[in-house]
């Protein structure tokens, strides 16, 4: 039991802030079907500057990992520049630019690192073997009875997590730059009259996006999979897409969601495990969080409340 | 005079903007740009690396079977290329015309790779492991595949009709459904032992004609071909031609208007989705059951996305995704060889296929440069004759009508 609620809680917390991420630029009028690209790009650039610094602060130094992280903020926010200069400058359509950017990503990541890696020690396995980050655990609330495993193994990048999600909700609701971003996503020309840069914020707002989802795509190369290799496109990218839209758009909502989803895997895997199930039935397992938000969904699509002007490049003659 | 002489530079400069911008020709021009764009852009790529581009290039067409290869191993030639290149090219196009079908009611199909998975599956299993005679195992194949597809096209429809659950989200979410869930299936009962792929399917049952010995080459001919180019004149036929056609794009290119109009906005959705899986469906058993002829577990086919890229850079026509489906197969297939003879990984095919896309998504941009600049031009010989005459002669109406179109764009 406690297993769940420890691997559930470390795969939620990249997830909620990969789905952050795609609130961000959706909630500006920018569809973000590219935040799996966002996080692979920003995990890349961030294994890369591991691999690079490692030798240097030695193999062990936790230091390289929070430097690590930093470098896939940045990377993911200039990767995501790409998204953000096709739907606004070149109008491209939005659900298309997030596709291409997608596919661009696994094709550019998995060349550079196979291509690197032949330039750094001669094999060329598309695979940057990295550490894994250290556990901690607090010492007062992991006594509490049954949430306290909540609290137990920790990875640190949960608490900036947390950190980075009341900002990011901070930033949002309770800030001039959050009202305008969000009124760029119902009703541009307001925002225009009002004497705002729709294009500007717009721009901003996607990068944020591909900056948290770096940061979303280094957590889970250092946490489930211990390297960066192209297996980092698993589809989370995906699954933080459907846990926004059925968080309705919303900080809140969505985190909880995002909760939902790690408890319902590792819930499943571990059942699986207890029920004495050969390995082939995690299969099964692991198909559960889909099948609940297909199912979820059914139930609550009909009330959702997708930003307006979303998915429509901003034209300023238009009424 | 000299003034004369002026426009005529300028008409000459615009040339390139006019074929940009021109209704009959921006179908084929833009893509044109797309390609000599992404074809400087992968030359630079491979000019970093220090290689020969023309090199690179060259061993692609000769991976594909365009152009001999320097040396062949025992019993093959260039039509073994050139047949397994068409074997492979034929889901491609099947799975092109799938998104486009999609694309042209407005909807977003990125479920093509699960709706393949899901009826190379079906068909492999029902039919493959038979052992029915070829006559009849073949159809049935084409017919599992139809049928599968469709119904999960259909589903996806319905819920978008019934529920309002965006296509996008609950194509991703049937994509690792169907995933894992035949991944289970294959491990648990049809697994081979020793490759850990599903058992393979029977040569009957297979849309490839194996080891059929043409000229002491031997080679495999692939039945897909046919059913591809077929399938992509049958929908450029509903499209242009009937009123099905019509009114899937009445509805994709504006809901309002097709709802007011009396189309049954609901059904048309679910129908085309149905449509557009019917096609992936085929894609699916020509891939599983003609190319390949085995499953590997819990991986979708990536050709399920760059089927995307080629209806894409296909203008999203049914004929255009034939050439841009032979131009991107020819790298992603002629990547094998091309890393054997120059030495490149042989990813910077689905790199150049990235960059490819990249420039197909800007083909709007490009046209709507070309148009503001033909415009701009149209502006100041306007100007320039009205400050030649100085008499005010009211000649904007052709600009006002342009001004408008730009509105739209």
């Amino acid at each position: 039991m406690d297993k769940v609620f420890i691997d559930g809680l470390s795969f939620a917390a990249p997830l909620f802030i990969m789905a952050m991420g795609a609130i961000y630029s959706e909630k500006s009028g920018i569809t973000n079907l590219a935040v799996e690209g966002f996080q692979g790009f920003g995990a890349f650039v961030g294994a890369l500057t591991a691999i690079l610094l490692m030798p240097v602060l030695g193999d062990g130094s936790q230091a390289v990992i929070y430097i690590a992280m930093l470098a896939a903020f940045v990377g993911g926010g200039i990767y995501a520049c790409l998204h953000a200069l096709l739907c606004i400058k070149f109008r491209a359509n939005q659900v298309i630019s997030g596709v291409v950017i997608n596919i661009l990503a696994v094709a550019l990541t998995t060349f550079l690192t196979s291509t690197i890696n032949k330039s750094l020690n001669g094999d060329a396995s598309n695979k940057f073997v990295l550490g894994v980050f250290n556990r901690y655990t607090i010492p007062g609330l992991s006594q509490i009875p049954v949430i306290g495993a909540l609290f137990r193994n920790m990875y640190p990048f949960e608490f900036i997590m947390i950190v980075v999600a009341i900002v990011a909700w901070y930033l949002m609701y309770r800030t001039r730059f959050g009202m305008r971003m969000r009124a760029c996503g119902e009703n541009p020309q307001a925002v225009d009259a009002a004497g705002g840069n729709v294009d500007r914020t717009r721009f901003i707002s996607v990068m944020i996006s591909g900056a948290l989802s770096g940061v979303g795509g280094i957590c889970f190369a250092y946490s489930i999979s211990a390297n960066f290799s192209p297996s980092i496109y698993m589809g989370y990218g995906y699954l933080a897409i459907a846990a926004m839209i059925f968080g309705n758009w919303n900080i809140l909502p969505t985190g909880a969601v995002c909760l939902f989803f790690g408890l319902a895997k590792a819930g499943g895997y571990q059942l699986c495990l207890s029920m004495g199930l050969p390995s082939n039935y995690s299969d099964l397992f692991m198909m559960l969080p889909y099948v609940l938000t297909l199912i979820l969904l059914v139930f609550f699509s009909k009330r959702n409340h997708p930003p307006k002007a979303a998915g429509e490049p901003y034209d300023k003659g238009k009424r | 005079m000299s003034k004369q002489n002026k426009p005529q530079t300028r008409q000459k400069k615009a040339w390139f903007s006019a074929l940009l911008d021109s209704e009959k020709w921006n179908g084929l021009t833009i893509p044109m740009l797309t390609i000599l764009l992404t074809l400087v852009a992968a030359s630079i790529i491979l000019l970093v690396m220090g290689k020969n581009p023309l090199v690179a290039f060259l061993s692609f067409l000769q991976g594909s079977g365009f152009f001999p290869k320097a040396s062949y191993g025992g019993g093959q030639g260039i039509l073994t290329d050139l047949f397994n290149f068409m074997n492979i090219l034929a889901p491609m196009i099947l799975a092109a015309l799938a998104f486009v079908v999609g694309f042209k009611a407005g909807l977003f199909n990125i479920g093509i790779a699960g709706q393949m998975l899901a009826s190379g599956f079906l068909a492999t299993v029902i039919i493959g492991y038979s052992g029915l005679s070829a006559v009849l195992a073949k159809p049935l194949v084409l017919v599992i595949g139809i049928v599968a597809g469709g119904l999960l096209g259909a589903l996806v429809g319905w819920l978008k009709y019934k529920f309002n659950i965006h296509e996008v989200v609950s194509t991703i979410m049937l994509n690792y459904i169907i995933s894992y869930l035949c991944g289970f299936f294959i491990n648990t009962y049809f697994a081979d032992s020793l490759t850990r792929s599903s058992k393979i399917c029977s040569d009957s049952a297979r849309l490839t004609w194996t080891n059929v010995n043409i000229g002491g080459v031997k080679c495999n001919l692939p039945l897909g071909i046919v059913l591809a180019v077929a399938a992509a004149f049958l929908v450029k036929f509903i499209f242009d031609r009937t009123v099905f056609g019509f009114e899937l794009k009445a509805v994709g290119t504006n809901v309002r208007c097709a709802r007011y109009t009396g189309i049954n906005v609901g059904r048309r959705l679910v129908f085309s989705m149905a449509f557009s899986g019917m096609l992936a469906g085929l894609a699916g058993v020509t891939y599983y059951c003609g190319y390949y002829n085995t499953i590997v577990p819990k991986s979708l086919a990536s050709m399920g996305y760059d089927a995307i890229s080629v209806a894409l850079l296909g203008n999203s026509a049914p004929i255009g995704a034939i050439f841009a489906g032979i131009l991107i197969t020819i790298f992603q297939y002629g990547s094998n060889y091309m890393s054997s003879t120059v030495g490149v990984p042989k990813e910077i095919a689905s790199l150049i296929t990235g960059i490819l896309l990249l420039f197909s998504a800007c083909g709007g941009y490009f046209r709507y440069m070309a148009h503001r600049r033909l415009e701009r031009e149209k502006d100041e010989e306007i100007e320039a004759s009205r400050a030649a005459k100085s008499a005010g002669e009211p000649a904007e109406s052709p600009n006002a009508e342009n001004r408008e179109k730009e509105g739209k764009l």
